[in-house]
């Protein structure tokens, strides 16, 4: 039996169904990195479908698709399908932060302007959470003197069913801690960091998660991270 | 909209890769008897298939970009995913007995009605014309594999052969009917 045959006599067998869940996993492993073994597959999915209309068609419960609709608007965002769907929300959004990023740009420098040179010895804090250099999605500020934070959207969009939600992470505070939800379209402002240090809120990093609307229900971050940055001393700003 | 055709599909599938939620709900009132008749065919129980078709729906959503018409019928594509959903869960479970699922055993007695079902279309004839050239009980072997979702270990509790007996008829019968396809 040469090489061919034996990806053929694999490809055929996992279309049919026969494999054993251990051999069937690699098979499902291996076709992602084995053209060959991928295209056999897909000729036995050409060859043997025709067998489908061996199968007569019931009628699933009149509420599933309401439960197809609820999953895809809940559904935990750790999952690798939400990921793929994550990562095409995020070339949207990049794609909008671009036209905006000259007006984020401007946002900063009015913000440095407005609260930073009037009032130079106000102890300011700014972060800029952000995908990439392109496309801030938030601002992040906070008064050390009185540990108000302010985070203000410049070009995060509204994702159906989801919430936004900012998170410190510090090696000193061992996992990450919420923030809480933030609003993408108006500034939340609120003493959240009042019980923090202040070399804490300046040495750490400050991530926005996805996550279940109304915020993670675990505590603990359950989203990927979709946009981070630290904070930057106004003196360098 | 029971009955799409495979155009109208392909359409509908590509509205559902921008996004488009009605696309997607017409895309589930013409398929889901379908693909909910294949998953119910292959995990019998209907609990664990009402599960599993939301979980396909949920994976056609996300993967709808990827739908070429060119490599693939929508139907395929779709029933493929649905098939490899259910199998995947099927198999996880510990092997059962055949005695377990005794309206199994009746599958011969519809088979035919069935295979005539296979016939529509070109691809279909030949396909059910090469099946008919498999001896007995290969055919039958690989029609329950296919549509009941049974294992190596269930057709070799079926049939009273060893499991690597069995794994070597598929793969002959198999590779028999690749070669009478001729494709």
């Amino acid at each position: 039996m040469n090489e061919h045959d034996d990806i053929d006599g694999l490809a055929s067998e996992y279309v049919l169904g026969t494999l054993p869940a251990d051999e069937r996993a690699s098979v499902a492993a291996r076709r992602q990195r084995e053209p060959a073994l991928n295209a056999a597959i897909a000729s036995w999915e050409r060859r043997l479908s025709p067998l489908n209309n061996a199968i007569s068609e019931i009628a699933p419960p009149a509420d599933t698709f309401a439960k197809v609709e609820a999953r895809l608007r809940t559904r935990a965002s750790t999952r690798n399908a939400n990921v793929i769907d994550l990562t095409r929300s995020m070339k949207r959004w990049r794609a909008i932060a671009l036209t905006t990023s000259a007006l984020a740009a401007s946002l900063i420098l009015t913000l440095g302007a407005l609260q930073f040179a009037p009032k130079p010895k106000t102890n300011n804090l700014v972060a800029v959470l952000q995908k990439d250099a392109a496309s801030p999605a938030f601002l992040v500020t906070v008064n050390v003197d009185d540990r108000v934070m302010t985070v203000r959207p410049v070009a995060a969009k509204h994702e159906a069913g989801k919430s936004f939600e900012l998170w410190i992470i510090h090696d000193s505070l061992g996992k990450p801690k919420s923030l809480g939800v933030i609003d993408e379209t108006q500034p939340t402002r609120g003493p959240t960091l009042a019980n923090y240090k202040t070399d804490v809120i300046e040495g750490s990093t400050y991530a926005v998660t996805l996550e279940p609307e109304g915020g993670s229900p675990s505590g603990d971050p359950t989203g990927p991270v979709v946009f981070a940055g630290k904070m930057i001393g106004a003196s360098d700003f | 909209m029971a009955i799409a055709t495979a155009q109208e599909l392909s359409r509908l599938l590509a509205r559902v890769a921008q996004r488009d939620r009605n696309a997607f709900a017409d895309v589930y009132r013409a398929t889901s008897a379908k693909l909910y008749g294949i998953v119910l065919r292959i995990l019998k129980r209907r609990d664990v298939a009402d599960e599993v078709l939301q979980e396909v729906y949920v994976k056609i959503w996300d993967r709808a970009a990827d739908f070429d018409p060119k490599i693939a019928s929508p139907i395929t594509w779709m029933a493929t995913i649905a098939r490899n959903r259910a199998l995947d869960e099927v198999r996880r479970k510990r092997p059962e007995s055949i005695e377990d699922y005794p309206e199994l055993l009746d599958v011969q007695s519809g088979e035919e009605s069935a295979l005539a079902a296979v016939m529509r279309g070109e691809d279909g004839q030949r396909l059910t014309d090469c099946l008919s050239r498999l001896e007995e009980p290969k055919r039958q072997m690989v029609l329950l594999a296919y549509c009941d979702g049974l294992s190596r270990d269930e057709l070799s509790a079926k049939y009273g052969q060893p499991a690597n007996t069995i794994k070597t008829w598929l793969r002959r019968s198999l590779a028999q009917l690749k070669g009478c396809l001729g494709s």
